[in-house]
């Protein structure tokens, strides 16, 4: 067991933290959670590893999420501070202005749209997702190609919009 | 064939149809130039989503190694955690009866002492509140060495102690004492002896220090103010004495009828044992040596040898010093208690006779 969970950990551990980070946007915070779910997958031993740490960090996230609700304010000032801040060069603040327009347009998906294109950018496939959500596994595709397509469109808006702003 | 849905198109571009699925939107998008399109827009679609999170991902960073052994324990349920509180709960109460029984040990030694003062008490403290007249007045002397002998084997208890809660104690007893003294005075059945006073005393309920206190003045010398050693050999004109090696816990000065100055060196011989040396400088006219006749009859020293000689008869009688016809056996005692120094010397505390005596052979001038 401990031999097939190393090998998960090899193949999934960026995917659960690139999961994790686009749900609590602290990658010091998702590697933290990444690193617990893999723990409590050592003592827990589950059937599907790959699925169940995802769904341990999926509930971690919301444990995580509503902690942070509290602290919110808190953290938009902090995000509003560095982006007022002086970056230390142009592209470091291009990307960081970049994931800032992306988490807004995630933010506009539903709950189900963003979890369902947050597992298939993590690696997991259409039943994995299915088993995940609850979708039936025809369903994915739709939900998938819903989701993909309102992110886009939600991030060209917001675009848009920085732009009108700016000009 | 219909056109292919979008949800197909996405799980087709996904690789998640089956082959036959797949084969079948191959077939259709084949012949169909609208799901062509659709199809590339769908492709594009999804390129440019990976591409926006890919946008939204953390920092790349090196996989750190898997440490299974790194699992956090989980926590720790009540009762495990109320084993080792059990113990430290148990050792300390043994460490605790253990101490309380140390010290009750000592008092138990002398199996009547913790009695003997009740009774004492009772006996004495009966005649404060008695209507009779005679009664106040009238306390044995058999009392009194009883009151003596309990108040000697109470020195053992701890000075420290008793200082600590003397305020209180003295406050509390002096309280309860004024209104019996008050009620014997008004009375004027009798007067108020010393005996009256003690009785009253001890009828108070507590305390240690009182008993001290009334020691000191049963054995004739009391306790003053604490002085230092170069005061102690300015009052005796040479060094107190002590015992060898034993720790001095204070000295005072004391007060002792027929003695210009005397010296109380306290010293603790185990931590519940405290002895007393006194040390005691003879005033030039001793009181054993002096004896008091017809005082009813005294007459001024202003006359005459000659006058005195005229008024005769009983000039022999009147107030003079005459050597003792017979020295009486406790004089002997009190020679017995001087240094060939002249000086007086005592060994008191809760010892036997023989080991104060062997404690006195001891002694030695206390040295710079």
């Amino acid at each position: 067991m401990p031999g097939d969970l190393a090998e998960i950990y090899r193949t999934t551990y960026r995917a659960l933290v690139r999961f994790l980070y686009r749900k609590v946007w602290d990658a010091e915070r998702a590697e933290d959670l990444a690193q617990e779910a893999f723990a409590r997958a050592v003592v827990h031993k589950p059937e599907n590893a790959r699925g169940w740490l995802f769904i341990v960090a999926a509930n971690m996230a919301r444990d995580e999420a509503r902690r942070a609700a509290r602290e919110r304010r808190h953290l938009t000032l902090l995000t509003a501070e560095s982006q007022d801040g002086t970056p230390t060069s142009d592209e470091v603040f291009q990307e960081e202005q970049e994931r800032v327009q992306v988490r807004a347009a995630l933010e506009q998906l539903t709950p189900r749209d963003r979890e369902v294109l947050l597992l298939w950018d993590s690696g997991l496939s259409y039943s994995e997702i299915a088993g995940h959500t609850g979708l039936a596994p025809g369903a994915v595709g739709t939900t998938l190609a819903r989701a993909r397509r309102r992110l886009v469109e939600a991030h060209e808006a917001g675009e848009k919009g920085e732009h009108v702003a700016r000009g | 064939m219909s056109h292919v849905d979008d949800g197909t198109l996405h799980a087709y571009l996904d690789g998640e149809l089956s082959p036959p699925e797949a084969q079948a939107v191959e077939a259709h998008v084949a012949q169909c130039p609208a799901c062509r399109t659709r199809l590339e827009e769908e492709r594009a679609l999804i390129a440019r989503a990976g591409e926006l999170l890919a946008r939204a991902a953390p920092p790349d960073r090196e996989l750190p190694p898997f440490r299974p052994g790194d699992v956090k324990p989980p926590a720790r349920l009540w009762w495990q955690v109320r084993t080792p509180l059990a113990w430290a709960a148990t050792i300390a109460l043994a460490l605790g009866i253990g101490t309380y029984v140390g010290q009750r040990r000592v008092p138990q030694l002398e199996p009547t002492a913790p009695e003997r003062p009740t009774i004492i008490a009772d006996q004495l403290a009966r005649p404060a509140p008695a209507p009779g007249p005679a009664a106040a007045s009238a306390p044995d002397s058999a009392s009194a060495e009883q009151l003596q002998r309990v108040a000697e084997r109470r020195l053992r208890v701890s000075k420290q102690a008793a200082s600590a809660a003397v305020g209180a104690v003295e406050q509390k007893s002096r309280q309860e004492m004024l209104p019996q003294i008050d009620s014997i005075a008004r009375r004027e059945t009798a007067p108020l002896t010393a005996d009256g006073y003690l009785a009253s005393k001890a009828a108070a309920p507590v305390p240690a220090r009182p008993e001290v206190l009334r020691l000191r003045a049963l054995a004739g010398a009391v306790n003053g103010p604490p002085i230092g050693v170069d005061s102690a050999r300015l009052l005796l004109g040479t060094d107190p004495l002590v015992v060898p090696d034993l720790p001095i816990r204070g000295m005072y000065r004391g007060r002792q009828l027929g003695y210009s100055a005397t010296v109380i060196v306290e010293q603790a011989l185990d931590s519940t044992t405290v002895i007393e040396v006194l040390t005691g400088r003879p005033s030039p006219l001793q009181l054993g040596e002096v004896v008091v006749t017809g005082a009813g009859v005294a007459r001024p020293d202003s006359l005459s040898p000659e006058a005195r000689a005229l008024l005769n008869t009983r000039a022999v009688d009147s107030l003079a010093a005459a050597p003792r016809p017979a020295p009486a056996p406790a004089a002997d005692e009190e020679k017995a208690k001087r240094t060939p120094s002249g000086l007086f010397v005592e060994v008191r505390g809760p010892l036997s006779p023989d080991s104060l005596a062997a404690l006195k052979r001891l002694l030695r001038p206390l040295r710079p």
